[in-house]
């Protein structure tokens, strides 16, 4: 339900309620068997008198991001370390517009990967653990300190061309290619990349209709993996 | 307590649903519409927002929808969640059941691809000797198409191309871009025909049961509607064997009602009303109800660039526009390692490239994207996936849903047909794309999971003999002739076309043949 109906509802409920005395009482009298009213709120003012009226606030769009970190857990130190660099090479800052380390971008996919399912985990961990042990076995260097030299050495060659839904299938080619293009999704999706924009004299990019749960069901439990017997009337 | 027998039921409100309300309520016939889930309001539901205000910046939640690949973090909810209603498969044997329940169904969100099928589809054995012939022919359904095509306003050009009928359209006049003549001559001399579009201008740009269809309806006085009610099971006359109620519970108090009817329409969507009935035992004397699933192949295809209208160069007069290029395999000649055809949607335009179809990164990357912006032309198959007996959906005795209905299991998969027809389209794109000029950057051999077009078909197929098929030619059980079936899973055979002018047609015609045959009192 959205808000607004809920306010519409509560609101009626609470008209309904603070007319129930003597309407109550005249059922009592004419007709004993009709139901109770609503159970009226507690206290002697109607909890949501003057919601109606209220004006929507003039609040602009903020995310969390302009003001706060992102505290990055999930990826292990060097791990975390490797991405940024990764990040770094892949998506600099360029033209006025921010690179993927002024977006947040490693640590809101550490977060993002946090959340993921394990294979999607594991692909990019195995993934930053070979750039780690590929630095450090060819330039003697953890990946976080190569040049952008040496990165592109070992970043390049797995880079593919690809259509969508259908990523390499190799391992760590996956890994490169979707941790290129989920870099880059952080970036030009953040906060700070639209305040570039804006600046620019450019509309807010990436901005689409967004569709809130319709009517959602409040009990949904999901399947229970079991059967149980219809309630309905059966013919016998 | 109600104790009222609607005269006809219709479960389901998208265009299979909706077209049968019109013409039912049109001819003064009382209807009740089911409908799994909530009516949208656009303006309540709805909120122009920036992706990083989204909780996952504009990513997928993740682990949400793993098979919906249209589905994004702005329109996940429009969606059914797959952990609500669940269905399963062999885990080397995917499918993509794409679903929404919202009032109007799929047809709030479709392509607007508005096609005819061929008799080369109606008539496919006779043609090519493989599966079966449908029990009409595309002389039978035209007059319905139509009347399909002005409801929905289909904007098109007519060709003559037998593979690619012609219907009642408002003309496309608008002119070719440069780039796709150059196509289209490279095209010609290899017996193929860049055409234009066929789209449902609808009204607004909406083509959907909820502005094309259900008012009319409403407008009658003949039709009422109940959202959030999931028909769990039909029942059967004990004397006469015919359908006479529908058990349903409430979406979101899970009140177990019931509701009685002297004709049932089923409108679910494909899959949806095949496992009513399947859950009901019912209609499947033939021993098909489930079987012969089938789609369209998608996924498949190239990325090219046409060098001229790179470096800022890109001009709508050089780039804008789409096409089509209409089956061309197996009409005249025999393609050598598969069965029936595809055809390979073109579309152009002036806007950015995909950063995915370039292999570098960082400021190179930039400077690609700069160079390459508005010179994009894409290609994507849509073939026909052969109906087979052994591609089917049954019930899965150990799954339910959140409402505790048993859901589906989906056994389906393709075959080298699929993926011979797959690679044809590739290389010829390929070939094409060279002849032209275009330089190309990505392709794709590889399907997308069965399911994906969103085109589930058959499993409820029509057919003139009661022990091969479940319907009969005006979408009625053979076992049960107050049971109708009008939504997509009556089809014998895919086709390469997107189904919806197909589905909307043949529910026109069997509505029509149903209020005939109530006039004379046969059912």
């Amino acid at each position: 339900m959205q808000r607004r109906d809920f306010f519409k509802g509560i609101m009626a409920a609470s008209v309904a309620a603070s007319a129930a005395p003597s309407n109550l009482l005249a059922q009592q009298v004419a007709t004993p068997a009709a139901p109770p009213p609503a159970t009226p709120a507690p206290g002697p003012v109607p909890w949501m008198r003057g919601l109606m009226e209220v004006k929507p606030l003039p609040i602009s769009q903020l995310s969390a991001d302009a003001v706060a970190q992102t505290n990055a857990n999930f990826f292990t130190g060097i791990q975390l370390a490797t991405l940024r660099r990764l990040s770094e090479i892949l998506a600099p800052s360029s033209n006025g517009y921010p690179g993927a380390i002024e977006a947040g971008a490693p640590e809101f996919l550490d977060f993002l990967i946090g959340v993921s399912p394990s294979d999607r985990q594991q692909m990019y961990q195995s993934g930053l653990d070979r750039l780690e042990a590929e630095a450090k076995q060819h330039f003697s260097v953890s990946f976080a300190a190569v040049t952008a030299d040496q990165a592109d050495q070992l970043i390049r060659p797995w880079l593919r061309t690809w259509m969508n839904d259908h990523p390499p299938t190799d391992p760590y080619e996956l890994f490169i290619n979707l941790a290129h293009s989920d870099i880059r999704t952080a970036t030009v999706n953040s906060q700070a990349w639209s305040d570039a924009a804006h600046r620019a004299g450019a509309q807010t990019p990436n901005t689409d209709l967004y569709w809130y749960p319709v009517d959602p069901d409040l009990h949904h439990e999901g399947s229970t993996q079991t059967h149980s017997v219809a309630t309905y009337p059966r013919p016998s | 307590m109600a104790e009222e027998t609607v005269d006809v039921l219709i479960i389901g409100s998208g265009h299979s649903g909706g077209m049968a309300a019109k013409i039912l309520t049109e001819k003064g016939i009382s209807c009740l519409m089911l409908n799994a889930g909530p009516v949208a309001d656009v303006h309540k539901d709805t909120e122009v927002k920036p992706a990083y205000t989204l909780p996952f910046r504009g990513f997928k939640q993740p682990g949400q929808l793993p098979h919906v690949f249209q589905s994004n973090e702005f329109n996940a909810n429009t969606w059914v969640d797959e952990k609500e209603v669940p269905y399963t498969y062999e885990p080397q044997n995917p499918y993509n059941w794409v679903r929404v329940r919202l009032f109007g169904g799929r047809s709030l969100f479709w392509s607007r691809a508005s096609f005819r099928l061929s008799d080369y589809e109606f008539k496919g054995k006779s043609h090519d000797g493989y599966g079966d012939d449908w029990p009409i022919s595309l002389a039978d359904l035209d007059p319905y198409y139509s009347r399909v095509e002005a409801i929905f306003r289909v904007q098109g050009q007519k060709t003559g191309l037998p593979q690619f009928p012609d219907g009642n359209y408002v003309l496309d006049t608008s002119p070719w871009s440069v780039s796709m003549q150059r196509l289209a001559s490279a095209a010609k001399p290899r017996n193929i025909h860049l055409c234009k579009q066929r789209t449902s201008l609808g009204i607004n740009g909406l083509a959907s049961s909820v502005n094309l269809l259900l008012p009319d309806a409403f407008a009658t006085g003949k039709l009422r509607a109940i959202p959030n009610v999931i028909v769990r099971e039909l029942s059967v006359d004990k004397n006469t064997g015919l359908v006479n109620e529908a058990h349903f519970v409430d979406r979101l108090s899970r009140r177990e009602m019931s509701v009685k009817a002297r004709i049932v329409i089923l409108a679910a969507g494909t899959l949806e009303s095949t496992r009513l009935l399947l859950n009901s035992n019912l209609a499947n004397s033939s021993g098909v109800l489930g079987h012969y699933l089938a789609d369209q192949i998608y996924g498949a295809g190239i990325v090219c660039s046409v060098p001229d209208a790179r470096d800022g160069k890109s001009t709508p007069e050089l780039m804008g526009g789409s096409g089509i290029l209409p089956r061309f395999r197996n009409i005249d000649t025999k393609a050598k390692n598969f069965l029936r055809g595809y055809s390979i949607n073109v579309w152009g335009g002036t806007g950015p490239m995909d950063p995915r179809n370039f292999a570098t990164y960082g400021v190179d990357l930039e400077k690609k994207l700069a160079s390459y912006h508005g010179s994009g032309i894409s290609t994507g198959i849509m073939g026909e996936v052969l109906s087979r007996y052994e591609n089917h959906v049954r019930i899965d005795k150990d799954v339910v849903d959140a409402w505790d209905i048993p859901v589906l299991h989906i056994e389906t998969k393709y075959t080298d047909n699929e993926f011979n027809m797959a690679r044809d389209s590739v290389d010829t794109a390929l070939e094409l794309a060279d002849a032209a000029g275009f330089e190309v950057l990505s392709k794709n051999y590889n399907p997308n999971p069965p399911g994906y077009s969103i085109h589930e078909l058959g499993t409820c197929r029509m057919g003139d003999d009661p022990k091969t098929s479940v319907l009969n030619k005006w979408n009625q059980s053979h076992d049960i002739k107050n049971l109708f079936v009008v939504d997509a899973s009556s089809f014998v055979s895919a086709g390469w076309q997107n189904p919806t002018m197909t589905i909307s047609a043949l529910a026109m015609r069997a509505s029509e043949h149903l209020a005939e045959e109530m006039r004379r009192g046969n059912v």
